[in-house]
């Protein structure tokens, strides 16, 4: 131990005391390496401590101090050793001013008092008592070594003075967390195990801490110890038995905030393992980018989508608030309209969820959010509002348009989607599934606008938002309308040949109706109608290539060869609708003069012609009266008649 | 056809008895509208075509609903075509709801107003629970009084509720369009112990409303012989005892009479071979999509069909062209 061989009294004591140290557990404390402890003179302890061994050796426990006693007489000491007792306070030791080093382990003391006149007291040890609260030390501004392990202090308070503090023992008490421990200028070591500490604060304030354990507690995140990566002096820490080392990145990012790291959990640091923990931290980091970014982009489209469902929600609202208006006292339907848009609205309550607050932040950079959403995925495009339809316009690479087999429409007004088919039609030939969510599809007539398309495999229609899908027969006049897509599913299930025959049955004698006995004229005109849009879509869409024209010609031919008889049940939107029949108002009313004017004139030559047919008898006998009184004279009348004739020249 | 009524008639008179002018406007607008199509193949053919369509009903279909509605003869045409197209409907026994029949409607006639089948609805379901199924029978006869008769039946509800709320029949009344049916629901609520208003009284109000007005009415014998048997009735009760007397169903002339309401042999007989062709059709498409026992499938199908045929078609003259060719 270096003691020079002349101080044999030292070395006397230097062994008793280390004997003595053995004996208790303070080996968990590093407290038989202090110096000062070693080096520190003591008299006539020998005499206190060989009264209480015996009293000890005796084995019964009622022989062990339950006060401090007095001691008179020995103001000079410098070490008092009272292990292994029932005392409960520490009394009667304030005239022993130059007591170095006090040794109260393993009593009953409830609270640290008695101490205030120990001005020069270097180590004290409290170790295994009933000590709730640290207090009473302000006076022992010279304290090198504190051991409080194993009591119940729940707070770390009231040493902020202890600049000369080296050593902290604060192992199995209860305390929940670290802070508080500024002021410890001199602290190299602070044992924390076995609490129930979450997070450690101020750790940073250490100027010379390089031991810090704590192993079995309950820090779960490297956040809660964040103030670790500050602390340039930290060498050694232990971490082991608590939640945070059972996770798979707790080594590198341990290793990766705390570069200053010589030692951890009791093993030391190699250079190998410094290389893997940066390399895996940056793994993270990229791992975790992503992810925020992913995270960021779901919650886009979960706002959009929203803000989407919203605006519809009103629309609709705003459109059952004129239905009832109109409607005046009809109190069944304005139930109706009403029940639908509570259920609309009550699948979309208004979710706030629990968002990251970096999450919040981020998106409150966007300015704008949209009022539609157009999302690919795979082979499903999907497209949310209204707004979304612009997005067939876009110039779709042939390998994006080419994969989507399915097209997904919600939150859109189908009369709309109506207007973009044929767009559709041509810019994702291989779109064979279709999907209606929400968009007010009511009537049976509708689905007679998806014939238009070149082919359909699936159906589906969600009877969200979807009145029509209450419809007893709907199915079948889907299947009887687009018989010629020849459909594999509807909603899910399969078509079978019993249903198409079930369609044909109920519905074959409207086609039937529809085309042989309608005048011809009026066939070439709805059919010719449905061909002339084609024709002026076609026109319209740029980059035409007269490979596309043939197609669609020999497209409309064969639809028109196979189903000549139902392509005649057309649908045209509600407002082309209006549109239609004010453009005929004029017509209607030139026609409704033209034709008054005829009326008019034929009533005219009908009366005239009656009246000519009662007149022409009277006029008739007048005639031949006048002709017969001419030529009643001969002579007279043959000179009027020459007369007439030279007249004439 | 020259009957010395007809030629009593002033000119004016005449034509709009036969509502000659509503049809010669619309047959001018078609042509107006359909200039370059029509242009092709001649004006005479188009009015031939035209007038013939109008003899036979089939003018009405899928046109605007102001003009089914224009005359008695395009709303017959409509109920006639209504019932031709979707008795299949009714035969395979399904009960819809007022909203369905109201599609089925808007299949013909696309702008075909939510109003007019809504109180035939009311009619069936004696103005109760607008939400029940109804029968396609039930539904069809109540919706041709109610669309045939819609005018009269609003003057018919503007006198009931006078004489429920005990005002003189006898006054003029003039029709305030749908508003007074609407205010049926609060007058019945204070008719107090008796329900419905005394049928002879009734009678007497509906003679002087029929005399009065030009629009068609039923034939008043035949609504006497409807109210025979009441001492009492309520609207609705008119209406339904209305649209199940079969004198006025005949007089109408646009439907069968309710036995008969399911059975078009002819029509029967088109559809069997539609049925036909579109399993032909099917088959052979899934033969182009290559599965496997397609020819065997195919003939057995035709077979199977050809047989169905000629069992289902009761004697009618085209039977005989359904023998398998040998």
């Amino acid at each position: 131990m270096g003691i020079p061989p002349e101080r044999e009294d030292v070395k006397q004591q230097v062994l008793y005391l280390s004997q003595i140290t053995m004996k208790s557990h303070l080996l968990e404390s590093p407290i038989s390496k202090c110096p000062l402890y070693l080096a520190c003179h003591h008299l006539k302890t020998e005499r206190i401590q060989r009264d209480w061994e015996r009293q000890g050796d005796a084995g019964s426990e009622g022989q062990k101090l339950t006060v401090c006693p007095i001691i008179n007489g020995e103001d000079h000491l410098r070490l008092l050793n009272f292990q292994h007792n029932f005392i409960t306070r520490i009394q009667n030791i304030s005239n022993l001013q130059k007591l170095i080093s006090l040794d109260l382990y393993d009593n009953q003391i409830e609270e640290i008092s008695g101490l205030s006149t120990l001005r020069c007291l270097r180590v004290l040890l409290l170790g295994k008592n009933r000590i709730k609260k640290i207090s009473n030390l302000e006076n022992l501004k010279s304290l090198d070594v504190l051991d409080l392990h194993g009591n119940q202090i729940t707070k770390i308070e009231n040493i902020n003075h202890l600049c000369e503090l080296r050593v902290l023992n604060l192992a199995r008490n209860f305390l929940s967390h670290v802070d508080n421990l500024n002021g410890l200028d001199s602290l190299t070591e602070l044992n924390l195990r076995h609490n129930q500490i979450t997070f450690v604060r101020d750790v940073d304030n250490l100027p010379c801490l390089q031991h810090l354990f704590l192993s079995f507690n309950n820090i779960s995140s490297f956040d809660s110890v964040s103030c670790l990566a500050d602390s340039s002096s930290l060498s050694d820490i232990t971490f082991d038995g608590n939640p945070i080392a059972q996770e798979s990145w707790y080594k590198h990012t341990v290793l990766q905030n705390m570069m200053q790291l010589r030692q951890l959990d009791m093993k030391r640091i190699t250079e190998e393992e410094r290389r893997m923990a940066s390399v895996l931290a940056k793994k993270e980091e990229e791992k975790k980018r992503e992810s925020h970014k992913q995270s960021l982009l779901k919650e886009k489209k979960r706002l959009t989508i929203n803000n989407v469902a919203r605006q519809w929600d009103l629309q609709q609202q705003r459109v059952a608030n004129i239905a009832t208006n109109e409607d005046r006292k009809d109190s069944d339907s304005a139930q109706d309209p009403c029940q639908i848009d509570g259920s609309t609205l009550s699948a979309f309550p208004e979710e706030t969820g629990p968002l990251d607050s970096g999450l919040n932040n981020a998106l409150q950079g966007l300015s704008v959010i949209d009022t539609y959403l157009v999302e690919v995925d795979g082979d499903t495009l999907s497209l949310y509002g209204s707004g979304a339809l612009e997005s067939l316009d876009r110039n779709w690479s042939v390998q994006t348009a080419g994969m989507i087999t399915t097209v997904s429409f919600t939150f859109i007004e189908f009369d709309e989607i109506v207007h973009v088919l044929p767009k559709l039609k041509i810019k994702f030939p291989n779109s064979l599934h279709l999907k209606f969510k929400e968009t007010n599809l009511v009537m049976l007539q509708q689905f007679n606008a998806l014939a238009q398309l070149r082919r359909v495999d699936q159906l589906t229609i969600d009877p969200q938002g979807n009145p029509v899908v209450n419809f007893t027969l709907w199915k079948y006049y889907v299947l009887f309308r687009l018989s010629h897509f020849s459909m594999q599913k509807i909603n899910g299930t399969e078509v079978t040949q019993n249903d198409m025959i079930m369609a044909e049955r109920l519905f074959g004698i409207l086609a039937h109706v529809a085309s042989s006995e309608l005048p011809q004229y009026r066939l070439i005109s709805i059919l010719g109608d449905a061909r002339k849009k084609q024709f002026r879509y076609l026109l319209e869409s740029k980059g035409k290539k007269p490979g596309i024209i043939n197609e669609e010609n020999n497209d409309s031919k064969r639809l028109v060869g196979e189903n000549t008889n139902r392509a005649t049940l057309n649908y045209t939107t509600r407002d082309f609708y209006n549109e239609k029949l004010e453009e005929i108002k004029e017509k209607k009313k030139f026609c409704k003069t033209y034709i008054e004017d005829l009326v008019k004139e034929a009533t005219e030559i009908n009366m005239k012609n009656e009246a000519l047919q009662k007149l022409w008898p009277q006029m008739f006998i007048e005639l031949v009266r006048d002709a017969v009184i001419e030529i009643r004279n001969k002579n007279s009348y043959m000179k009027l008649c020459l007369q007439q004739i030279t007249d004439q020249k | 056809m020259l009957s010395p009524e007809r030629l009593a008639l002033p000119d004016y008179e005449y034509l709009a008895q036969r509502h000659v002018l509503t049809y010669m406007e619309d047959a001018v607008c078609q042509l107006l509208e359909n200039r370059e199509d029509i242009s092709q193949y001649g004006i005479a053919r188009f009015f031939t075509e035209y007038f013939n369509s109008v003899c036979q009903g089939t003018h009405i279909l899928f046109r605007e609903f102001s003009f089914v509605q224009a005359t008695p003869h395009n709303r017959v045409s409509f109920l006639r075509a209504f019932w031709r197209c979707f008795r299949t409907v009714g035969k395979n026994g399904d009960l819809l709801t007022m909203k369905e029949y109201h599609c089925l409607l808007q299949l013909l006639c696309p702008d075909f107003p939510l109003e007019l089948t809504q109180k035939a609805a009311r009619i069936v379901l004696m103005d109760d629970a607008m939400d029940c199924l109804m029968s396609f029978s039930d539904f069809l006869f109540a919706f041709q009084i109610q669309f045939y008769y819609s005018e009269f039946l609003d003057s018919v509800a503007a006198i009931y509720e006078d004489l429920l709320s005990g005002k003189n029949p006898n006054t003029v009344i003039v029709p305030t369009s749908s508003s007074g049916q609407h205010r049926q629901r609060p007058a019945l609520g204070e008719a107090g112990m008796l329900e419905g208003v005394e049928a002879s009284l009734f009678y007497q109000c509906l003679e002087n409303l029929c005399d009065r007005h030009k629009y068609s009415c039923p034939p008043p014998a035949l609504v006497k012989e409807a109210l025979s048997n009441v001492q009492r009735l309520t609207f609705y009760g008119f209406l339904m005892a209305l649209s199940k007397h079969h004198g006025i169903n005949q007089a109408l002339g646009a439907l069968p009479d309710k036995g008969d309401l399911m059975h078009d042999p002819a029509m029967d007989e088109e559809l069997e071979r539609l049925v036909v062709r579109s399993k032909l059709h099917r088959t052979s498409r899934q033969h182009r999509a290559k599965e496997p026992g397609a020819f065997g499938f195919q003939r057995r199908e035709k077979q199977e069909a050809l047989e169905r045929v000629s069992s289902a078609s009761v004697p009618t003259p085209y039977h005989y062209r359904w023998e398998p060719r040998e």
